[in-house]
């Protein structure tokens, strides 16, 4: 199971690439595997504020749905708007093209409460 | 192996207490102020619709509804709409999904994983269709799965039909498939289908041999 070494992450399988003042948040190849094949994304609205652990997104497969929460307080900045129309992009590269939204966080030091790469792969089921 | 608390109803529970019921334990299993826990039981007659569940799929109005005894519910989980009446089996487990998951496939594979080998257990040849989640047979459909994680606890799950009244499945558009067919252990098996015990002790194992979790029998009130 991928997990890359430059993301944060939470326990609740979200990862977040810090880009400056911004971050970009999606959910982990785990996530999107225990989901399958997704149909469906919900996304917070662009401008609204968020606090950390919010329920700010759905992802919906076939059979299963999961809330995503914000890893982080602060305003959505943008949502990635091609997962309406194409929702499988989060099964193809969840890591990349299927980032849900970016955020700036209204207290950058939040950022040291999230998980590093090898704290969450400690997370996982052995392979 | 970890241990998980199993609670079989003796009693057909309604869908709206068992939601209510599952709410309370998913939010107890997120705070990790009870372990594992899984429900085995049946519902009064009812059609649920998931999340994203499609009236039209609904192929009678609520008059002929009422008229049949028959409830209509929305819920939380994925999936298209289903029915459920006493007869099927509904196994709701709520697992905290950690460290030691089930393989690699995930849950819902774990899911249609118990079916198929349940339904093997009676002599039923069963296998998964690609892309219709669920359990099959070359009768038709005998097991649908549908269900939800909250801060990756799961709940909802899988409904199997063993000798449910089939006519039920005739007032929707089974999990939004036109033209599959649904089937019972009792209507591919005829006089050798199983009487509902046998098939719940053969669930039991099966979740604890697959979701790999050593369960402990506990009593409704218990919960």
């Amino acid at each position: 199971m991928q997990v890359p070494e430059e993301l944060k992450y939470t326990e609740s399988h979200e990862w977040i690439r810090v880009e400056g003042d911004q971050c970009r948040v999606g959910i982990t190849e785990f996530a999107q595997s225990q989901l399958a094949d997704l149909t469906f994304v919900d996304l917070p609205e662009v401008g609204s504020t968020v606090s950390a652990g919010d329920e700010v997104a759905v992802v919906e497969s076939v059979k299963a749905a999961s809330d995503v929460y914000s890893p982080l307080s602060g305003e959505i900045l943008e949502v990635n708007e091609e997962l309406s129309s194409s929702p499988e992009r989060i099964n193809e590269d969840s890591f990349g093209e299927g980032w849900l939204f970016v955020l700036k966080s209204a207290n950058p030091s939040d950022l040291d409460e999230l998980l590093d790469a090898e704290a969450y792969r400690a997370l996982l089921p052995a392979e | 192996m970890t241990i998980a608390r199993f609670c079989h109803f003796p009693e057909p529970l309604p869908y709206p207490e068992a939601v209510l019921l599952q709410e309370r334990l998913v939010a107890a299993r997120i705070r990790d102020e009870i372990p594992d826990t899984l429900l085995l039981l049946q519902h009064p007659p009812v059609i649920t619709l998931g999340r994203r569940g499609r009236t039209e799929f609904v192929l009678a109005d609520d008059e002929a509804l009422q008229g049949a005894g028959i409830a209509l519910h929305t819920s939380s989980r994925g999936g298209d709409v289903t029915y459920h009446a006493p007869g099927q089996w509904v196994l709701y487990p709520i697992l905290k999904l950690g460290r030691t998951e089930m393989g690699t496939h995930g849950y819902l594979h774990a899911l249609e994983e118990i079916a198929l080998q349940t339904a093997g257990t009676f002599g039923i040849e069963a296998y998964r269709k690609e892309g219709k989640a669920g359990g099959w047979c070359d009768q038709g459909k005998f097991a649908a799965i549908g269900f939800k994680f909250t801060r990756w606890v799961t709940w909802h799950g899988m409904s199997l039909n063993v000798k449910v009244d089939l006519r039920g499945f005739d007032l929707i558009v089974g999990c939004g498939l036109r033209g599959e067919r649904v089937c019972s252990f009792e209507s591919v098996l005829g006089a050798g289908c199983p009487n509902m015990e046998p098939v719940a002790e053969t669930l039991r194992r099966n979740c604890e041999k697959i979701l790999e979790r050593e369960l402990v029998e506990v009593l409704e009130e218990d919960l």
